[in-house]
C-alpha cells in the first residue's frame, strides 16, 4: 500500500473517514448555483456574447455539394468581390496544420482536394453581415469530379467474414477504410458452442442518432495583440479546443485562450466539433483583426457535427438448459462516417462492454469501425454501449424465450457479482462496488415485474401492454483511451468566500455543482460560500475532457485532494485558537468549534484571517490520476476500467395493434452509482437519459439518401421526444455499492443513464406483441409492418 | 437561396419601428428582412430570447407579442411594429421571481437552461388563459417547447405548482429570499 501515490491515499482516507458519517451536503437535494440565473434568462451562452461586440465579423462555412468527390479547383474570385465580403478563407490560407481530427489526423478543417461527406467545408466567408456571408457562399465555384458514394458500412466490410470488400476507398491515403479493430478472445469458444444445449443467434442494427442539444454550436474569437486569440466557445473540452486551434494557427498553446460560458446541452456532441468552430472563428479573427462570430444554424449543426455510430452486429449466445451462459460470439461493425472522430475509442468501449454485465467464460468479439460517406460519428452519451446493449439484451430475452425462462431469472443466473471476473478477467472486489443484483431486485419490486409479466401475457383487444427488462454496465472514465487525470483549484479568499476552479464544464448536467458539494462537505462550508468560475484555459486547471461520466469520479477526486489538504491546515489553525486537538475541530461555517467543547466557538472568518496572518496558504491545487488501465490488444484481457456503474431498467409499454404506435407508460431505472453526491443531478440524469433513450428506441434516426445527403436535418423532420412522448412516470432508484477510490465512494451516471433504455423498451414491445425486433427505432411503420406480416393487425 | 444583388438591397432604407419590450418603449432601425429575434437579441440586448432552430420548430425563441405566444424567429421585425413584447427578462420586476420561475426552482427542473425562457413564456401564455390546467392541457401548451435534457415531467409539476401560487395570490417572490 505504501507505494500508492498520495492523491490516491487521500481519496481512500476520506472514503474511510466518511463511510459511516452523516452527510451535510453530499447526497442532499440542493439547488444548483446557476438555477436562478437560468430561470431569469440572465445566464449567457456563447452566442449571447455577440451582443457585446459592435465591430464583429461573421463567418459562414461553404460546404461541398457532393458527399464524395474530387475537388479539381476552387474559384473564390467572385465571392471575394461580393460587396460586404471582407475575406474568403480556403485551405491554402491556413498558417498551421489543416487538421481537426480528434483521435487520428484524418479530418481537414477546410478540404482542398477531396470531399468525403456532405458537411465538408470548402471555404469560409467572412463578412460584417451574416446574410452577406451566406449569399456570397453561392458564388464560390468548385470544379468537382463525383465519386461513387458509400452509405452502408456493409459495402466496406462483410459482417460475417469481417473482410474488407472491394470498394472505392474514401481515405485512400490510409490504404484501407477500416479505422479500428478491437477483439476479445477468452476461453474455448468452439467447445462452448459444441456443448451448448441452446444457441440463439441474431443480427441487430441501430441508427445514427443526433444529439439535438437545444443550443447549436457557436464560437466567438477575439484577436490578441501578440498574435494569439481568445475564444468563447460551446465545448465540453476547452483544453482540446486550445490544442486544436493552436495546431491550425501554427502557434503555441499558451497563446490560445478558451473560455466556456453556459453550455446548452452537449451529450458528447460538443467535443470535437468545437475544435472546428474554434479554429474557424480564430482564423477569421486573426485575418481581419476583428472579433469573429461563428454560429451554426440547426441544419449546419445536424449535418456538421458527430453522431451516434450506427451499429450492424451479428451475435450468437450459447447456454445450458438451466440458463447458464457458456459463450458469446459477436461481429460488430460501427459506421464512423467520413472521419474517425472518436470512433476508435467508441469501438473500444463497445468491445469492452460487448457481452453485457454477465459472467462469460468463453467469448470471441470483433468490433470494427469503418469509414463511409455519411456524416461522421463520434461521442454520444453511452459511447458505443447503447448499441451493444440493444443487441446483448435482445439476445438475453431471445434466450429466455428459447429456454422458457423468465427474463429476470435468466439474468439473475448470469450477472456479475462481487468476487466474479469480468469477460476481460478483471476481478471485481468490494472496493469496486458491485451492486447489480440489488439494482435488479429493487427494479423488479418497484415495477411489480412478476405480477405484470404474467398479467400482460394474457391480453386481447387493440391495445396491448408489455413489460421488459434490460441490464447495463458502464466502465467509469476513459480507461485506455488516454492519460486519465484531473485537477482542481480551491481558493479561500480573505472574506471567507471560496473561489472554485475546475476545467470540467457544465453542459446542464450539474457536474460542477457535484464537485462543490464534495468540497463543502470536506471543508464544512455551505455551498453558498462558493463561486464557480467558468472553465477558462487561462485560469482553470486542465482537468481533462468533460466526457465518459468522469466529472464526479475524476474531478471529484481532485477536489477531495484540494479540500482535504486545506481542511487539515485550517484544523490546525483553529485548534490553536480553540485549544483542542486538530482532529477535534469541527467546521460548520460560519461557526468553528471543538467537538469536545461545542460551546466555545470562533468564526470561519476568524480562522481564515488568522491563517492569512500566519502565512498559511489558503489556496490548494488538487490532482488525481486513475491507475493505468490494462488491455491486451490481441485477447482483450486485462482491467479496462477503474470501476463500473451497473443498472437495471424496466419499461412498461402499450402497443396499438391498429397503428403500430408504442406508448411508454412507465419506467423504473435502478442504478448502482456508488455514493450519490448530487442528488438532484442524478435524479435529473435518470429522467433525462430515459427520455433520450426513449427517442433512440422509438423515433430518432438521421436518414441519409443514396447520395449521402441528410434527409432530415432539422427538428421538424428529425424527431426528438416532446412532452407528449414522455412516460407518465419515471421512477429513479439508486443503489450505493461504493467505489473506494471515488469521492466518498461515488461512481458516474452521465452516460450509463441511456444504455439500457432502448433494449428495455424493445423487450417490452416484444412482450406485448409476441414478436422480436432486430432494429431500432421502433417507428409505428416498423411495428405495424411486423404485426401485419405476422397477421396480428386487425387490418 | 437566390442571390439578391447588393445594389438592390441598398434601395431599401432602414425602417424605424417602435416596440414596447417588457414595459419600456424603444425605437429601433431595422432592415426589411430582419427577424424580431435578432432585433431583440442583438439590437436591444434581450438574450434571454434564444435561437435553437430558426424555423419555429424548437420553441426556444418564443415571446409574448401582444399577449400571444409567437416564435420570434418567424416574425419580421417590421411586423412587430407598435406591439408589446414580453421576454423572460420582463416576467418579474427587478429583484423578484415570478411564480412560474419559483415553481421551476421548487421542482428542481433546471438543467442546461437553454429552453427555459421559451418554456417559461409558454407556461405564462397557458396560465393567462387557463389558471387551472389539466395534465393534458399542460402537455398541449408545451408540446412546441423542446427540452433535450428531459425536464418534461418536472415542467408538468411546475405548471401546477405555479398555478397554485398564483391562485393563492403569490405571483411574485423575493429573489434574495429564494436565494437564501
Amino acid at each position: 500500500m505504501s507505494e500508492l501515490p498520495e492523491y490516491v491515499r487521500i481519496v481512500e482516507e476520506v472514503f474511510d473517514k466518511y463511510k459511516d458519517k452523516e452527510f451535510l451536503y453530499v447526497g442532499k437535494r440542493i439547488q444548483r448555483w446557476d438555477a436562478i440565473e437560468k430561470v431569469k434568462g440572465r445566464i449567457l451562452f456563447t452566442a449571447d456574447f455577440a451582443k457585446y461586440y459592435r465591430n464583429a465579423v461573421f463567418v459562414y462555412s461553404v460546404r461541398t455539394k457532393y458527399a464524395h468527390a474530387k475537388i479539381k479547383s476552387i474559384d473564390i474570385s467572385e465571392a471575394q468581390r461580393y460587396p460586404g465580403v471582407l475575406r474568403v478563407i480556403t485551405a491554402k490560407d491556413i498558417p498551421g496544420v489543416n487538421d481537426v481530427g480528434y483521435v487520428i489526423p484524418d479530418q481537414p478543417l477546410l478540404v482542398s482536394d477531396k470531399a468525403r461527406y456532405i458537411g465538408d467545408i470548402i471555404a469560409l466567408i467572412v463578412a460584417e453581415d451574416p446574410n452577406v456571408a451566406k449569399e456570397a457562399g453561392e458564388l464560390i465555384k468548385v470544379d468537382y469530379e463525383k465519386l461513387p458514394v458509400i452509405t452502408d458500412p456493409l459495402q466496406v466490410i462483410d459482417l460475417r467474414t469481417l473482410k474488407e470488400k472491394e470498394h472505392p476507398l474514401i481515405h485512400e491515403e490510409r490504404g484501407s477504410d477500416i479505422v479500428a479493430h478491437f477483439k476479445i478472445r477468452k476461453g474455448d469458444i468452439k467447445k462452448a458452442f459444441s456443448e451448448a444445449d441452446v444457441i440463439v443467434e441474431g443480427e441487430y442494427s441501430t441508427p445514427f442518432q443526433e444529439h439535438a442539444y437545444m443550443e447549436p454550436e457557436a464560437a466567438i474569437a477575439l484577436p490578441e495583440a501578440d498574435g494569439g486569440v481568445t475564444i468563447i466557445a460551446t465545448t465540453q473540452c476547452p483544453f482540446d479546443v486550445r490544442k486544436a486551434v493552436a495546431k491550425v494557427l501554427g502557434i503555441t498553446q499558451n497563446k490560445v485562450r478558451v473560455i466556456v460560458p453556459a453550455v446548452g446541452g452537449g451529450f458528447g456532441g460538443k467535443e470535437d466539433v468545437a475544435n472546428e468552430l474554434g479554429a474557424k472563428a480564430a482564423l477569421a479573427a486573426l485575418m481581419t483583426g476583428r472579433p469573429a462570430v461563428v454560429i451554426h444554424s440547426r441544419e449546419e449543426s445536424i449535418i456538421g457535427h458527430s453522431k451516434r455510430h450506427p451499429m450492424r452486429a451479428w451475435y450468437r449466445h450459447a447456454a445450458k438448459r438451466d440458463g447458464t451462459l457458456l459463450g458469446v460470439e459477436a461481429n460488430i461493425v460501427f459506421d464512423t462516417g467520413a472521419y474517425a472522430s472518436l470512433g476508435p475509442f467508441v469501438a473500444w468501449r463497445a468491445t469492452v462492454h460487448a457481452t453485457g454485465p454477465y459472467k462469460v467464460e468463453a467469448a470471441r468479439v470483433d468490433t470494427l469501425s469503418v469509414y463511409t460517406n455519411n456524416v461522421y460519428a463520434g461521442a454520444f452519451r453511452g459511447f458505443g454501449c447503447p448499441q451493444t446493449a440493444f443487441a446483448v439484451e435482445s439476445q438475453m430475452d431471445a434466450l429466455a424465450e428459447e429456454l422458457g425462462m423468465d427474463p429476470v431469472d435468466l439474468r439473475l443466473k448470469n450477472i456479475l457479482r462481487e468476487g466474479d471476473r469480468t469477460v476481460h478477467g478483471q476481478l471485481l472486489t468490494k472496493d469496486h462496488g458491485v451492486g447489480l443484483e440489488e439494482a435488479i431486485r429493487k427494479a423488479v419490486e418497484a415495477s411489480k415485474w412478476y405480477e405484470k409479466r404474467k398479467l400482460f401475457s394474457k391480453q386481447s383487444g387493440i391495445l396491448r401492454k408489455g413489460i421488459g427488462i434490460a441490464l447495463l454496465w458502464h466502465g467509469n472514465s476513459i480507461g485506455v483511451e488516454g492519460a486519465d487525470y484531473s485537477s482542481a483549484t480551491l481558493i479561500i479568499n480573505r472574506d471567507g468566500s471560496i473561489t472554485f476552479r475546475v476545467g470540467l464544464i457544465d453542459m446542464g448536467q450539474g457536474s460542477q455543482w457535484g464537485m462543490v458539494l464534495i468540497a463543502s462537505e470536506i471543508l464544512g462550508v455551505p455551498p453558498s460560500y462558493f463561486r464557480i468560475e467558468q472553465p477558462d484555459t487561462a485560469a482553470t486547471p486542465d482537468s481533462g475532457p468533460t466526457v465518459a461520466s468522469r466529472s464526479t469520479v475524476m474531478g471529484g477526486a481532485a477536489v477531495v485532494n484540494a479540500a482535504y489538504k486545506l481542511r487539515q491546515r485550517l484544523n490546525k489553525v483553529a485548534s490553536t485558537l480553540l485549544g483542542c486537538d486538530p482532529d477535534d475541530v469541527e467546521i460548520r461555517a460560519p461557526d468553528v468549534y471543538c467537538r469536545s467543547n461545542p460551546e466555545k466557538k470562533v468564526s470561519w472568518s476568524d480562522v481564515v484571517e488568522q491563517s492569512f496572518w500566519l502565512g498559511i496558504p489558503l489556496q490548494e491545487f488538487g490532482y488525481f490520476r486513475a491507475p493505468p488501465a490494462e488491455w491486451d490488444e490481441e485477447t482483450g484481457q486485462g482491467a479496462p476500467y477503474i470501476t463500473y456503474t451497473f443498472g437495471a431498467i424496466i419499461a412498461e409499454v402499450t402497443v396499438d395493434l391498429e397503428t403500430g404506435g408504442v406508448k411508454v407508460d412507465r419506467m423504473v431505472t435502478a442504478y448502482d452509482i456508488g455514493k450519490v453526491i448530487n442528488r438532484v443531478g442524478v435524479e435529473l440524469h435518470a429522467e433525462g437519459g430515459a427520455i433520450q433513450g426513449l427517442g433512440y428506441a422509438l423515433m430518432e434516426e438521421v436518414v441519409h439518401n443514396k447520395d449521402a445527403y441528410v434527409m432530415n436535418a432539422n427538428l421538424s423532420t428529425y424527431y426528438i421526444p416532446t412532452i407528449h412522448d414522455v412516460p407518465d412516470e419515471i421512477i429513479p432508484i439508486f443503489v450505493e455499492a461504493k467505489y473506494r477510490r471515488g469521492p466518498f465512494g461515488a461512481k458516474g451516471l452521465g452516460e450509463p443513464s441511456i444504455n439500457g433504455i432502448a433494449p428495455a423498451i424493445v423487450n417490452a414491445v416484444s412482450h406485448a406483441t409476441g414478436l422480436r425486433f432486430h432494429s431500432i427505432p421502433l417507428t409505428p411503420e416498423k411495428v405495424y409492418m411486423a404485426l401485419k406480416k405476422a397477421g396480428k393487425t386487425p387490418f | 437561396m437566390s442571390v439578391i444583388p447588393r445594389e438592390e438591397w441598398d434601395k431599401y432604407p432602414d425602417i424605424e419601428i417602435s416596440l414596447n419590450v417588457n414595459g419600456k418603449d424603444y425605437k429601433v432601425k431595422v432592415k426589411p428582412y430582419e427577424r424580431l429575434l435578432d432585433v431583440l437579441r442583438y439590437k436591444l440586448g434581450f438574450t434571454g430570447v434564444k435561437e435553437g432552430c430558426g424555423r419555429g420548430e424548437c420553441g426556444a425563441c418564443v415571446v409574448l407579442m401582444d399577449g400571444k405566444l409567437v416564435p420570434s424567429c418567424l416574425v419580421l421585425a417590421v411586423r412587430a411594429n407598435g406591439s408589446k413584447i414580453l421576454t423572460v427578462e420582463g416576467l418579474a420586476p427587478e429583484g423578484k421571481l415570478h411564480a412560474i420561475q419559483k415553481a421551476l426552482l421548487d421542482t428542481y427542473a433546471v438543467q442546461c437552461g437553454f429552453c427555459f425562457p421559451g418554456v417559461i413564456l409558454a407556461i405564462k401564455a397557458l396560465l393567462d388563459r387557463n389558471p387551472n390546467p389539466t395534465d393534458e392541457e399542460i402537455k398541449d401548451a408545451l408540446s412546441g417547447q423542446l427540452c433535450r435534457c428531459g425536464s418534461y415531467l418536472r415542467f408538468i409539476k411546475a405548471v401546477k405548482l405555479a398555478a397554485q401560487y398564483i391562485r393563492e395570490g403569490k405571483e411574485y417572490f423575493d429573489e434574495s429570499e429564494v436565494r437564501g
